[in-house]
């Protein structure tokens, strides 16, 4: 049931050497069945391979074998001209074969002489980085010597601060010899030889247009897309992160890379903030104190200890004002135009902060809807499942309808939420389509929260307490039949959203008959 | 302070530089911090930021800052000129440009090597390889006029004061 542990390993390996991505494609297929969240939404979730370390390990391996037998150099000879030439053959090959010389100076495999160490009068050599005498010294093809010690810490140092590890040379400053990778294994612990070869696998994923790191936070697989080229696409990690191949954010289809981008410089522009501010309060003439206007009426009264009488419109003493709600020195600015503008651009920014904060809201909403619902499916998982399968003496494998209802609901509510970045967006003057748009979006999302809550609380019971089988028998129904319909509604949704919401009438939410009853 | 478990490494650097001085060099270790160094480096002779000649040797005298981080020698220390220079691999900040401050820095080169590098590149300023753009485009479409500036910035912030 679980196809993510099928035919993994023996189909990478002998996919890989093959440079005809049919087989990845087939693979990506084999991926994409049920437990897929992403899956329903699959039409434009274009083939891609995960590579973990093990494959991405494998290529460096097999790319070092080619290299070292072409140019009949060792392993490590070979993979430092890989990391050097950034993984890549042709480059190599054009340097190596255009001017060897120029190569191995480049790389430090050419010296004249191979020093010798200077013994001090004890016998002993001193170490010229810490300057102590050790018993244990090492030194690279060029002869130089260094302490073990300063060895190691040098390479964790250089470890930690980041990639130019992979390129590190002999510490003797004018020595060009680049350290190799056996030096660094002997010298330094397994975490840190784990962390190097971090960097190993990361130098790999950067030289090539057609593989990205999955941008998860903590997640070590890479993504192979061979279809780059196009637009953005969705893909989706093993770690079951989906993300656009374009902007690597998170899954937004149907918005585009675009939107998206605006909509989070939107949302992390305190501008918004500063208008509404602005819009809808003003500091007390007085005290300087900022008072909200939250009433249709000018006049305002700041707060205690104050309590200073003023107008909105014109921040002079109310007591001037003879009468009341009418401001003449506004009215006399309104004529020359003084106070006029100032109030319209306030007004105007305030609607809008009005409209974002609409949209804003409803997109929140449903984002936080969605972790929660990926928290929920967890626990399902983990314990719920087992429970439900025990009470009602069904295989846990015939509970997968519940776990496909929570992925239809992740990716519903991901989908609801960019519409709402959508609906922002959409111009004002395009009334036919806003109504369309908002009509799909209401009935796909009164759709989803029934599904929502049919699995989030109709299924507490079941689990809590024994029922009757045939009881379980119908919420199961129930529970499927949500499901494949508010799978319908998100697809016209996405189709409809692809398509700009252009011929909408034809294959709106009416296609689908409520069919949940 | 910060002065105990001072490398063996750290505390013969130290004593070195402060018995063997290079020549147009001093550098001291500040008393509560034994990794932060009072540098002062002459202006070679020759170049624009030398000192001038009445009687005895007036200014081209120029004050930095060097700081030893926790992983010295494994990684550089940290250099920045304290007196304002006109030079195109020296920016506002005083931060040099120097391969051996960065990705050319190897555990066995020292503060002297560190230091006598920073003075020769006083000697010869490499605007190819710029911190500071405008200096840079100064020095390459009117050396005379930049070497001029140099010389002018020299008198006016070098003094040693
Ligand atoms: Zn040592
Ligand atoms: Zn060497
Ligand atoms: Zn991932
Ligand atoms: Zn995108
Ligand atoms: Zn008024």
């Amino acid at each position: 049931m679980d196809p993510d542990d099928t035919s993994y390993d023996g189909y990478e390996e002998d996919a890989y050497y093959d440079d005809d991505y049919d087989d990845y494609n087939n693979y990506a297929d084999v991926i994409g069945t049920d437990s897929n969240p992403n899956h329903f939404a699959g039409r434009s979730q274009k083939s891609c391979t995960i590579l973990k370390d093990e494959d991405i390990s494998q290529r460096q391996e097999a790319d070092i074998t080619r290299i070292s037998t072409v140019l009949s150099i060792s392993r490590n000879e070979a993979s430092i001209l890989l990391r050097v030439y950034g993984w890549s053959f042709s480059k190599v090959e054009d340097e190596w074969f255009g001017n060897e010389e120029e190569v191995r100076k480049a790389v430090g495999w050419l010296h004249d002489e191979v020093v010798t160490m200077d013994h001090t009068s004890e016998g002993r050599i001193t170490c010229k980085i810490c300057y102590d005498s050790s018993e244990e010294f090492t030194s690279l093809s060029c002869g130089h010597p260094f302490c073990n010690e300063c060895w190691s810490r040098y390479f964790q140092v250089s470890i930690d601060d980041g990639p130019g590890c992979l390129m590190l040379r002999c510490s003797e400053p004018s020595c060009r010899v680049v350290v190799d990778q056996d030096v660094i294994n002997l010298m330094v612990c397994d975490e840190y030889n784990d962390k190097y070869l971090r960097h190993l696998f990361r130098s790999y994923v950067g030289v090539s247009e057609a593989i990205k790191w999955c941008p998860a936070p903590g997640c070590k697989f890479a993504v192979e897309f061979d279809q780059y080229k196009s637009e953005s696409f969705d893909v989706l990690c093993d770690c079951s992160y989906g993300f656009c191949w374009n902007c690597l954010e998170e899954s937004h289809r149907p918005v585009n890379c675009e939107t998206v981008r605006k909509w989070s410089i939107k949302n992390s522009d305190e501008a918004e903030n500063v208008n509404w501010i602005l819009a809808n309060s003003k500091p007390c003439p007085k005290c300087r104190t900022p008072i909200e206007k939250n009433k249709g009426c000018m006049h305002m009264t700041c707060r205690l200890p104050c309590k200073y009488e003023f107008c909105w419109l014109c921040l002079g003493d109310w007591r001037d004002h003879k009468h009341y709600y009418s401001c003449n020195k506004y009215e006399t600015g309104k004529k020359s135009g003084e106070y006029d503008e100032d109030e319209m651009k306030k007004e105007m920014a305030k609607k809008l902060v009005e409209k974002y904060a609409h949209y804003y809201e409803r997109w929140a909403a449903n984002e936080s809807s969605r972790r929660k619902a990926i928290a929920d499916l967890d626990k399902l998982q983990e314990k719920h499942l087992e429970k439900l399968s025990g009470i009602h003496l069904t295989p846990v494998t015939q509970l997968s309808f519940i776990i496909d209802a929570w992925l239809q609901i992740i990716e519903a509510r991901r989908i609801l939420k960019w519409t709402y970045a959508y609906g922002y967006y959409l111009p004002e003057n395009e009334g036919a389509k806003k109504i369309l748009f908002e009509h799909l979006q209401g009935d796909a999302e009164s759709n989803l929260e029934r599904l929502h809550h049919c699995v989030e609380d109709e299924l507490q019971p079941f689990i809590a307490v024994e029922v009757t089988s045939q009881e379980f028998q119908d919420y199961c129904a129930k529970l499927k039949n949500m499901t494949s319909v508010t799978k319908n509604y998100f697809e016209n949704l996405v189709s409809a959203f692809e398509n700009d919401l252009a011929d909408v009438e034809c294959h709106g939410a009416c296609t689908n008959v409520d069919a949940a009853g | 302070m910060a002065n105990s478990n001072l490398p063996r490494r750290i505390i013969k650097e130290t004593q070195r530089l402060l018995s063997e001085p290079a020549p147009g060099i001093s550098a001291s270790p500040s008393e509560d911090n034994m990794r932060y160094f009072n540098v002062m480096i002459l202006g070679p002779t020759q170049s624009p930021y030398e000192g001038t000649f009445v009687q005895l040797l007036i200014g081209g005298v120029f004050k930095l800052e060097l700081f030893l981080p926790e992983e010295y020698p494994m990684a550089a220390p940290k250099v920045r000129f304290l007196t304002k220079i006109y030079h195109p691999n020296i920016d506002k900040l005083g931060r040099i440009c120097l391969d051996i401050l960065k990705d050319k820095w190897s555990p066995a080169l020292q503060i002297r090597t560190v230091l006598l590098s920073i003075q020769a590149l006083l000697s010869a300023p490499n605007p190819d390889d710029p911190l500071s753009e405008n200096i840079a485009k100064h020095w390459k479409t009117n050396e005379a006029e930049a070497v001029e500036t140099a010389k002018e910035w020299t008198r006016l912030y070098a003094s040693g004061a």
